[in-house]
């Protein structure tokens, strides 16, 4: 994956001074689960190729798996249902509206997200089935771990405006000064 | 009988007719399995307590969802002893399971009531915004115990109108799932239990708030055969067809399509002021058995044949059709009756029902109903001396038919025609009209507007405004 991104932002004509910003991001006076922030440059324009190889929104013991997703825009996204019931994808988010249909168990079907954004993920069989797939318009993003962590390399140096989402927030947005190499910390706190 | 008489029991049997209306239903979503495989009541429900195909499949199974995965369950349960202790056996006891959560739930009914009805002197009494809140409270405890066991368990709470309270443990069973043979073709239950004998129109698998009353509520004790309503004022189970019994009962499903159902079952209860404590009324046990077939639709054990589904969870365009017959002897229990003649006790020493059930699935609309003919073997004998006064074999019939409509996922109409024609020829048959909407708040909410009418005598009606929630 980050071999692709670095061939993404070759291909871009991006191959000026690039740093690493990293950060921590936590729930104001709680240990909430932490792995489920996106976090992305997003002042950062162009044209940049999609990743070829397609990622994954698996459909398992009657959840979506993982429960949030972060691709770049023009990444395919296969839907597998693993489960031995029928599942429905669908979204009417304005990112990307579609329906998938009734699928059963082994069958995958797939959906190519064109446009940045959020989209929310619903089954129409299992109501309290939910997901979310965060599509950026660069390939300048991460989505933290089970620590809250985080880490996007070969951000090009410069000022730049960073967004951090969280199903259950408004946007969170600071300014960082990405160094010409090395790193820059960036945390953020999101209120409970 | 004479005509005063037949009038009376009429009129009485019309009034509680009334009285079920507003007090009799049970509702059985069982959010306890909501909480095991965290998801909601539409997975099993169209609107609760109307099960969708899926659900049915879940209940006949054993409640194991089909194909069920441990992923799936999100409770995972406690063991009572690792699986390879199955290995042990007879040397160790056989392994098993419980839920890790208490696996109770909680339903509350609460209703606007109004009626009216006539007396027996022709006036007409009025019931206008009776605030019944709550109606009633259900407490249900359901799931499996592992593998091949699972369980149904109900108490209900009644307020009455001084505030005392009425109890009534209206389910009660242990049920062996697949213990041997190809799965779902056999299972073997125990307990006090809605029987499958009457799956699909009992109260606790409708939509609406009344019963059916035509069905289950008919009495057949009548010096020329049965009159009305209200056999659950005459013998605390009802004589009619049961909507609970105490047994034993086998069902199953063969090829995903067909289900087959045999069972066992104590009868009629002893009469008031029995002294025994028993709870059959006689020595004597009831037999019943039915058979159905799905044409279309998801199986009944909720295989697709690899078919897509409906993308509404309600949809299944299906017919299914079945056959059912119980076989019940109330011999030696004596059912008093007051006449102008003076004390007489009336024995049904056995009696026969038989019927049809057809139930069409059709995108938005379910249409389904039931034909049901009834014979009992009544002996008049004069309270006093004994005397044998006159034997007889009357037949009765009934037959309903109801359609559920779904205007929106939350959004419910329903319309029911219920029809009793009595053996007695000399009294009207018994018509019933039933008019619901229901309404989904959220999943576990729902509010209804229900309206039933007599359409023989029009003062005899009630409009409930009614809420349940379940947790």
């Amino acid at each position: 994956m980050a071999i692709a991104l670095f061939a993404t932002r070759l291909l871009a004509g991006d191959g000026g001074p690039a740093g690493t910003i990293t950060g921590r991001v936590r729930w104001a006076g709680s240990a909430a689960d932490l792995s489920s922030f996106v976090i992305w440059v997003d002042d950062i324009e162009g044209r940049f190729v999609a990743p070829r190889q397609p990622a994954a929104m698996n459909q398992k013991g009657l959840r979506f798996v993982p429960h949030v997703l972060a691709i770049q825009v023009g990444t395919t996204v296969v839907f597998p249902n693993a489960d031995p019931v029928w599942h429905n994808v669908f979204s009417i988010s304005e990112a990307k509206r579609f329906n998938l249909g009734m699928f059963g168990r082994g069958t995958i079907r797939q959906m190519t997200f064109d446009k940045p954004g959020v989209v929310e993920l619903l089954c129409n069989v299992h109501l309290e089935m939910d997901a979310y797939i965060v599509v950026v318009k660069n390939p300048y993003f991460a989505q933290t771990n089970s620590n809250g962590t985080y880490q996007i390399a070969g951000v090009p140096a410069g000022r730049h405006r960073l967004r951090c989402w969280h199903e259950r927030l408004t946007f969170q947005e600071q300014d960082v000064d990405v160094p010409e190499n090395g790193s820059v910390t960036v945390d953020f706190v999101a209120p409970k | 009988m004479n005509n005063s008489v037949r009038f009376r029991f009429v009129i009485r049997a019309t009034l509680i007719l009334l009285a079920f209306v507003i007090s009799e239903s049970t509702a059985h979503a069982v959010p306890a399995f909501a909480r095991k495989y965290q998801t909601s009541c539409q997975t099993c429900h169209i609107v609760f307590p109307k099960l969708n195909a899926f659900g049915e499949a879940f209940r006949l199974r054993g409640y194991r969802m089909p194909g069920e995965t441990e992923e799936m369950v999100k409770q995972p349960p406690v063991s009572l002893g690792a699986p390879a202790y199955k290995k042990l056996w007879p040397q160790a006891v056989w392994p098993g399971e419980i839920s890790s959560a208490v696996p109770l739930a909680v339903n509350v009914k609460m209703a606007a009531v109004n009626t009216s009805s006539v007396n027996d002197d022709g006036s007409v009494s009025r019931v206008r915004n009776d605030l019944q809140l709550p109606q009633e409270v259900n407490i249900f405890g359901a799931g499996t115990l592992g593998e091949h066991v699972s369980y149904f368990s109900e108490v209900t709470f009644g307020e009455n109108a001084d505030g005392s309270v009425a109890v009534e443990l209206e389910h009660a069973r242990i049920q062996f799932d697949s213990p041997f043979g190809p799965e779902d073709l056999f299972h073997f239950r125990v307990g006090k239990f809605a029987p499958n004998l009457v799956d699909g129109f009992q109260e606790m698998w409708i939509a609406t708030n009344a019963g059916i009353d035509s069905l289950f509520d008919f009495n057949p004790i009548g010096v020329h055969g049965g009159t009305g309503l209200g056999a659950d004022a005459l013998s605390p189970n009802a004589i009619a067809l049961p909507a609970r019994i105490r047994g034993i009962e086998g069902y199953g499903i063969i090829n995903h399509r067909a289900m087959w159902v045999a069972g066992l079952a104590n009868g009629v209860t002893a009469p008031p002021g029995d002294t025994t404590g028993r709870f059959d009324g006689n020595n004597a046990k009831d037999v019943y058995a039915r058979f159905d077939y799905k044409i279309g639709g998801m199986g009944l054990d909720g295989d697709t044949g690899g078919q897509p589904i409906p993308d509404k969870n309600w949809r299944d365009n299906s017919l299914r059709v079945g056959a059912f017959a119980y076989r019940g002897d109330a011999s030696g229990i004596p059912f008093a009756l007051e006449t102008a003649d003076g004390a007489q006790v009336i024995e049904d020493s056995h009696f026969m029902r038989t019927g049809f059930y057809a139930s069409v699935f059709y995108q938005d609309l379910n249409v389904f109903g039931v034909y049901l003919r009834g014979t009992d073997a009544l002996n008049t004998t004069d309270a006093a001396t004994g005397a044998l006064l006159h034997a007889i074999e009357p037949d009765y019939h009934a037959w309903f038919t109801q359609a559920d409509y779904m205007i929106y996922p939350w959004l419910q109409a329903s319309g029911r025609y219920e029809t009793v024609t009595p053996a007695d020829q000399a009294v009207q048959s018994i018509r019933i009209g039933t008019l619901n909407l229901s309404a989904l708040v959220r999943a576990n909410v729902k509010a209804m507007v229900e309206y039933q009418r007599d359409l023989r005598q029009g003062d005899n009606h009630s409009l409930n405004v009614l809420l349940r929630f379940a947790f």
